[in-house]
């Protein structure tokens, strides 16, 4: 036992170098003919399939004996990210704070507001908030609330639940609150007038309202879902209290969850729509038409991601993440129109934008890129192929973004010699 | 799209991406059709499973869809090839169904079987594979009333049919299921067995959504077992790097299993001669 534990450390150690340092164990491949190399005992793994016992094995020999092959296998090469990749942001300019959300690492970060710069060094964050206790998995949207010193993170398609934490926390830390949501949820926004948050849910086109302080399994206060409302694998969302309206971002993919759904008002399938911005009364429920809808071959929305609104200019930003884009539309858009500015091109940094947030007290434009270890900060008014003022790294410049997020299957491309995943 | 040898932190050498090209977020499916060139991705969010040229990348767009009313696809979840009989399989979770439709197949067509129904026992479908030298379906389906485990149908069955043979069970060590694929040659099913039972409890000291109780595995079994056995091969364990095992694909070529896993998403190659019997393909 002593020497199998002993043999376990070592593979530890493996598996950790495999990741850290995995360059230079490339292609250490085992040789054809052997039976396994490792040998794990049952005692020294935990196991939880009751009356298996592992031991080296070929697969062949195994069925004879009636006992299982293989074991813990040490991966001869492995692909991961060792950086976070930036999936949603919001800034709190009173407080002068930056919050990124993490989807590779689970984490949330905290930057200050005049972070980054024009080097190819890495900025480090402020605070990071990371680790089991967190209960943070593939976080998605974030908000602060610079009143209360909270910010709010949800967790997308696994964790289905939105922590809530305090600023100036690092680690691994409990969050203050956790509420239970659906199943996709992604973005989220917090409206301190009504004391309530929003939060749209992919899976289920929908927008669930709850209170602001609401934990654990508390149902929300209102739910916006119908065949009328024009959700469609929505995203982005933002109250605008001024207005008192929500608006909300969709990719546009729409299909039944269930046979009885599929055969309401006649028989129905899956559907591709256009892409759009959808705009409700604050206090909508239901099945409720949108106000507006920003739709149509003009806007240029290509998979709209994150949106941002700036009450006192009267726009919204949107991440466009399909065509490397940060739309600027007016606040009162509707229908088939065109984007006021738009900032796209190779000199901009702009790479699979996932967050955008408008920070009109310091007249900047911040964007988070999940194609790439980075943020980038522009004017407020930027438009076209402009440089980024200020740019922060999570990682070395020209350092790859692999791109996993909750990957769910895998396939191999034998003509190519490609894997392909997903995502 | 990554290369066979890629290691470390690598980028992807080709990405399918854009509204052009139709895709979502959400897919849980993918298959490559060596004898056409072609990839079949299935879209969750939109219900429809979308056929890409196997050399396509950027905002390409599909170059044939099924999707519509009359297809009975709801929201799927999975994808399997039958090059020998021409025919797709699609498998879906809110559906508990399989659906057979013709390789070629494009727009809202009605699909040529349809395994669904109490009998079959499918529930939440997670993966397909077919066999067909030996005439079978494997599915893997997840149940929070019924059996989580392996369903095996004839090839051609169709209807509310009972299956052949079912691998579920505590001996089994399958709690949660996913993505599935089966070596035809040796008569193999490759089960990524993700067993993502989150464990994080509020109240205790160390609450850990990362370590879940029952970690997940990759376990190999015969497509002749049936009922409550263990799995003839695993891979598991902290060596392995694997916590939610969400995916598996086999290159029998050069005799690797390719595993991807959703909590660290990482991607992890496994080289196994011993799992794939003494003659190269």
């Amino acid at each position: 036992m002593e020497k199998s534990t002993k043999r376990r450390a070592i593979l530890a150690f493996a598996g950790a170098a495999l990741v850290l340092f995995s360059g230079s164990l490339g292609l250490v491949l085992l040789p054809d003919s052997a039976t396994f190399p490792i040998v794990v005992e049952a005692s020294d793994v935990d196991d939880t399939c009751s009356g298996i016992a592992v031991e080296a094995s070929t697969l062949g020999a195994a069925r004879a004996s009636g006992s299982v092959a293989g074991g813990d296998i040490v991966p001869v090469r492995s692909i991961e990210d060792p950086y976070p990749i930036l999936h949603n942001e919001a800034a709190a300019t009173e407080n002068n704070r930056v919050v990124m959300s993490d989807s590779n690492r689970g984490s949330i970060l905290f930057y200050e507001r005049t972070s980054g710069g024009d080097s190819s060094k890495v900025t480090s964050p402020k605070w990071q908030v990371r680790g089991p206790a967190t209960g943070m998995m593939f976080i998605a949207g974030v908000a602060l609330d610079a009143a209360s010193h909270e910010v709010f993170a949800v967790n997308n398609d696994i964790g289905d639940r939105m922590e809530v934490f305090p600023y100036d926390v690092e680690g691994n830390v409990k969050p203050k609150r956790v509420l239970f949501v659906p199943h996709g949820s992604w973005g989220v926004s917090l409206d301190r007038t009504r004391a309530e948050i929003a939060i749209s849910v992919e899976h289920i086109n929908s927008v669930v309202v709850y209170r602001r302080e609401a934990t654990q399994g508390e149902a929300p206060l209102r739910v916006i879902h119908g065949p009328q409302t024009g959700l469609a694998d929505p995203h982005g969302i933002a109250f605008d209290v001024a207005t008192k309206e929500i608006m909300v971002s969709n990719h546009g993919n729409w299909a039944p969850l269930t046979r009885a759904q599929a055969t309401e008002g006649g028989l129905q399938g899956g559907r591709f729509a256009l892409p759009s911005i959808t705009t409700y009364p604050t206090e909508a429920k239901g099945d409720a038409r949108p106000t507006r809808a920003i739709q149509g071959a003009r806007t240029e929305l290509n998979w709209p991601m994150g949106i941002s609104l700036d009450a006192v200019h009267d726009e919204i930003a949107v991440a466009s993440y399909g065509n490397n884009s940060i739309l600027i539309f007016h606040r009162s858009d509707n229908g088939d129109a065109a984007p006021v500015r738009v900032i796209r091109g190779n000199r901009t940094g702009i790479l699979g934008p996932m967050g955008v947030a408008i920070d009109t007290k310091n007249d900047e434009l911040w964007v988070t890129n999940y194609r790439d270890h980075s943020a980038v900060v522009f004017p407020r008014l930027a438009e076209g192929n402009v440089a980024p003022k200020r740019i922060l790294r999570n990682a070395p410049a020209g350092t790859a973004a692999v791109g996993f997020g909750n990957p769910g299957a895998v396939t191999y491309d034998s003509k190519r010699e490609e894997i392909l995943v997903p995502n | 799209m990554f290369a066979r040898l890629a290691n470390g932190n690598a980028g992807p050498v080709r990405v399918i991406e854009g509204q052009g090209t139709k895709l979502s977020r959400t897919m849980h499916g993918i298959v490559y059709d060596a004898a056409h060139d072609e990839m079949i991705v299935p879209v969750h969010l939109a219900g429809a499973l979308l056929v890409f040229r196997g050399d396509a990348k950027g905002e390409q767009a599909p170059i044939r869809v099924i999707q519509g009313p009359h297809t009975g696809i709801l929201r799927p979840e999975t994808t399997a090839l039958d090059l020998m009989h021409d025919e797709i399989y699609v498998g879906e979770d809110g559906g508990k169904d399989i659906l057979v439709f013709p390789r070629e197949a494009n727009g809202d067509v009605t699909p040529l079987r349809t395994i669904r129904g109490p009998k079959t026992g499918l529930d939440e479908v997670r993966g397909v594979a077919v066999d067909p030298v030996r005439n079978v379906i494997v599915v893997s389906s997840r149940s929070r009333t019924g059996t989580t485990g392996l369903f095996i149908f004839n090839r051609t069955d169709d209807g509310d049919v009972t299956p052949r043979a079912i691998i579920g069970g505590p001996k089994t060590g399958i709690l949660r299921i996913r993505q599935i694929a089966v070596d035809a040659e040796q008569g193999k099913i490759f089960v990524a067995v993700k067993n993502n039972k989150e464990s994080y409890r509020f109240e205790a000291a160390s609450p850990s959504p990362w370590n879940p109780d029952e970690p997940g595995f990759i376990g190999v079994w015969d497509i002749t077992d049936n009922g409550d056995v263990p799995p003839r091969a695993i891979i598991k364990g902290l060596a392995s790097g694997l916590v939610w095992p969400a995916g598996v694909a086999l290159n029998s070529k050069d005799r690797e299993i390719y595993t991807i896993d959703s909590v660290r998403n990482g991607m992890f190659t496994f080289h196994m001669p011993e799992f794939f019997g003494s003659k190269r393909p």
